[in-house]
């Protein structure tokens, strides 16, 4: 079953984290162009070399519908292989295999994968605060007949805080409750960030007590166990095995993957404190061959805290209920014997919204590619990858491997 | 209506859940076929597929599943509430709902402690949201209460409401027009004025002879802006008064319409109600429907949404 290792990621770019206020406002199928380019330079290949495109389709400012038409004419390729992925955090996971799996389907030999997240110059009719309107339901829907509009907005259940926030409650309840722990997730991740430039959050270091000093959201969650939403962008090109030979750094081909979608709201699952990643990382592993023992390095989608915690349980690097006394008893920053989110994770990288995962991708691709500078692994062949969208809803796991 | 919190729209599929609440009721679906029991209201089974649910009435005794405290509102519409036990209850049947855990003290919050619903009243009208609370407290039905009742009153009788009280001025929102105003009357000699005084002396306003035989209403007619200042000319017993702010802007208006004439020499007479009331960082914005109306015409000569800012 699955992937035989036969693409790679072979190029990647991703924009330096910013404030919206002070980001530069691109268009986004400008911003698409911009980062096709930089990656494909990343890799060494050419457009020509293009014969696949996966592009997030929600919040595209250009377009709603036929979002990768009007990117590939825009861009000037043709493809065999076009696709629009809407899984929220999960999208970048998602975009990376599916790409793999068109090439080695054989429907095509390179795949740009693209989310632009920087804001777009806005027309002189379009409403400057379109984007806290936008924004201001989170994840949920207000149309008419959408169960989260009628169901969850009347009472005050609104995005993404209180969703985490209630997971992290039932956590408690079942398995105890380390505040500390917990911190030291954003603390270790934090040091990380400090040996990477463009954290949003490098120069700035961060204690336990600053984190459980900080401002409480929802119960158990303090502001800094919550990522800052900053304007960014990502792309990276998967490439079939011949390409990859070709191409300048180190291949990190996908040897494994898997994704599971569970539900909306995660008040609706069989089990709360079961994420989906459990299912996704177990398919994962089982393609690549690998084990959790095997990985190198975690990057394990972090929107907040609390997704750290049962990912690293459900993927199986920790048992059950056992993840705060393993967070506890172990280094997790890039010198230690567990390295996490070796970028700083986005706690401290930024979430440029979906682009938000591709800090995840990017950071496996530059450990396996020996381009992390200061924070680059010794061992740095085996990398598990997860993504996350909407309230631990949907989630993906990629196992990439250096060649 | 007395809120600018989201409300829930029924839909043909969910109406009878909400009619059961109003009725204080829980009523949630059963399969025919297969048993399962389904939450949120569906056509279709969600254990079988099959379209043959009945909605049954259920005691809503049931457990907390899980729970958080709000300590920033989710949004600001609800910072009246704060903190908001955020819940989700799980029904004996095994069905989970999203819901506010109400009454009890934030210490005594337990996953899994029993609970059981509270219908909330939520407006005049009888709508109705399904709350839970302690298995221990009386739980049933939580009647409406009008949070201008027990606020203090002005020496002109008027509700005095706070700025920072959310769900009063909320309240205040409640589509109803004041009364009529004090009466004026607009004669061709205060046309004239406002002709000179604003440059506009178009002949429909101004010639009265012209108007007898060119004028589509026989007459001459009031400026719409004149008729619009003429606001300030009628007294409209505004039944609240805002009180705790630290400035009171006029922001403008966010429409301005002239649906009928007013013909010279009318007697006018205006009404408002406040249409909206919303909360930002901008501070908090009362839109007031301002209706200025030729007394004896139901169609407005103004509608003026003015926008009055208070921070």
């Amino acid at each position: 079953m699955g992937l035989r290792g036969n693409a790679a990621i072979v190029g990647a770019a991703q924009y330096k984290p910013e404030k919206y206020q002070t980001a530069p406002q691109m268009f986004h199928l400008e911003q698409v162009a911009d980062l096709a380019h930089k990656a494909l330079v990343d890799a060494g290949l050419h457009k020509s070399d293009l014969d696949g495109l996966v592009i997030n389709g929600p919040h595209f400012h250009e377009a709603s519908v036929f979002v990768p038409a009007m990117a590939a004419e825009y861009l000037g390729i043709e493809v065999n292989f076009a696709e629009v992925v809407d899984l929220g955090g999960c999208t970048a996971v998602a975009q990376v295999w599916r790409a793999a799996m068109a090439i080695e389907m054989g429907l095509c030999q390179a795949v740009l994968c693209v989310i632009p997240a920087r804001m777009a110059p806005l027309g002189p009719t379009e409403d400057p605060a379109w984007m806290a309107q936008a924004m201001r339901f989170g994840g949920h829907s207000t149309a008419f007949g959408a169960p989260e509009a009628e169901f969850d907005l009347p009472y005050g259940h609104m995005g993404q805080n209180t969703g985490y926030a209630m997971i992290a409650q039932r956590y408690a309840a079942q398995y105890g409750y380390d505040k500390s722990a917990m911190a030291k997730i954003a603390v270790d991740q934090r040091f990380n960030a400090q040996y990477h430039k463009d954290a949003i959050f490098n120069g700035k270091s961060l204690s336990i007590e600053d984190v459980l000093a900080s401002k409480l959201v929802a119960d158990p969650l303090h502001v800094l166990e919550i990522v800052m939403p900053v304007a960014g962008g990502a792309a990276v090109i998967v490439a079939s095995k011949e390409l990859a030979a070709r191409a300048k750094k180190r291949p990190a081909f996908v040897t494994g993957f898997g994704e599971r979608l569970s539900f909306k709201s995660p008040s609706y699952a069989k089990e709360m404190t079961v994420t989906p990643v459990a299912e996704a990382a177990k398919r994962a592993f089982a393609m690549s061959g690998l084990t959790p023992k095997d990985i190198h390095a975690a990057q394990i989608y972090d929107c907040y805290t609390i997704t750290v915690l049962l990912s690293l349980e459900d993927a199986g690097f920790v048992p059950k209920g056992e993840g705060q006394r393993f967070i506890k008893e172990h280094n997790l920053t890039f010198k230690g014997d567990f390295p996490l989110n070796t970028h700083g994770g986005q706690l401290s990288f930024g979430q440029s919204a979906a682009a938000g995962g591709y800090s995840q991708v990017i950071e496996a691709f530059d450990q396996i590619s020996h381009s992390a500078q200061e924070r680059q692994l010794k061992s740095c062949d085996n990398m598990f990858v997860s993504g996350t969208g909407g309230v631990m809803s949907e989630q993906g796991a990629l196992i990439l491997q250096g060649g | 209506m007395a809120t600018s919190k989201p409300m829930p729209l029924a839909t043909k599929i969910s109406a009878p859940f909400w009619q059961a609440l109003e009725q204080n009721e829980l009523h949630i679906q059963q399969c025919n076929q297969c048993a399962g029991w389904v939450f949120f209201p569906r056509n279709h089974c969600t254990h079988c597929l099959a379209h043959d649910l009945e909605f049954k009435p259920v005691n809503g005794e049931g457990t907390l599943y899980s729970y958080t405290l709000t300590r920033i509102p989710t949004m600001p519409e609800f910072s009246d509430e704060m903190p908001q036990a955020l819940a989700v209850v799980e029904l004996s049947q095994g069905v989970r709902i999203n819901t506010t855990l109400i009454d009890v003290a934030e210490s005594d919050i337990k996953i899994g402690m029993a609970v059981k619903p509270v219908f909330d009243k939520v407006s005049t009208d009888g709508k109705t949201l399904l709350r839970f609370t302690s298995a221990d407290n009386a739980g049933g039905v939580r009647e409406y209460l009008d949070p201008l009742l027990n606020l203090e009153r002005n020496a002109k009788g008027q509700v005095k409401v706070p700025v920072d009280n959310l769900s009063a001025l909320y309240a205040l929102a409640d589509n109803t027009f004041t009364p009529w105003s004090n009466e004026f009357v607009v004669d061709q000699a205060l046309i004239n004025d406002f002709a000179e005084l604003s440059g506009d002396d178009y002949w429909l306003h101004t010639d009265v002879e012209r108007a007898k035989t060119d004028s589509p209403f026989k007459t001459t007619i009031a400026h719409g802006s004149l008729v619009q200042v003429l606001q300030s000319r009628l007294t409209i017993a505004l039944p609240f008064e805002i009180v705790g702010f630290q400035t009171m802007v006029n922001y403008g208006s966010n429409r301005l319409r002239f649906p009928a004439p007013v013909p010279s020499g009318s007697t006018i007479h205006g009404r408002s109600k406040v249409k909206d009331i919303s909360v930002s960082h901008k501070g908090v914005q009362l839109t007031l429907e301002m209706n200025i109306h030729v007394v004896g015409n139901d169609k407005p000569s103004v509608i003026n949404d003015l926008v009055i800012l208070y921070r």
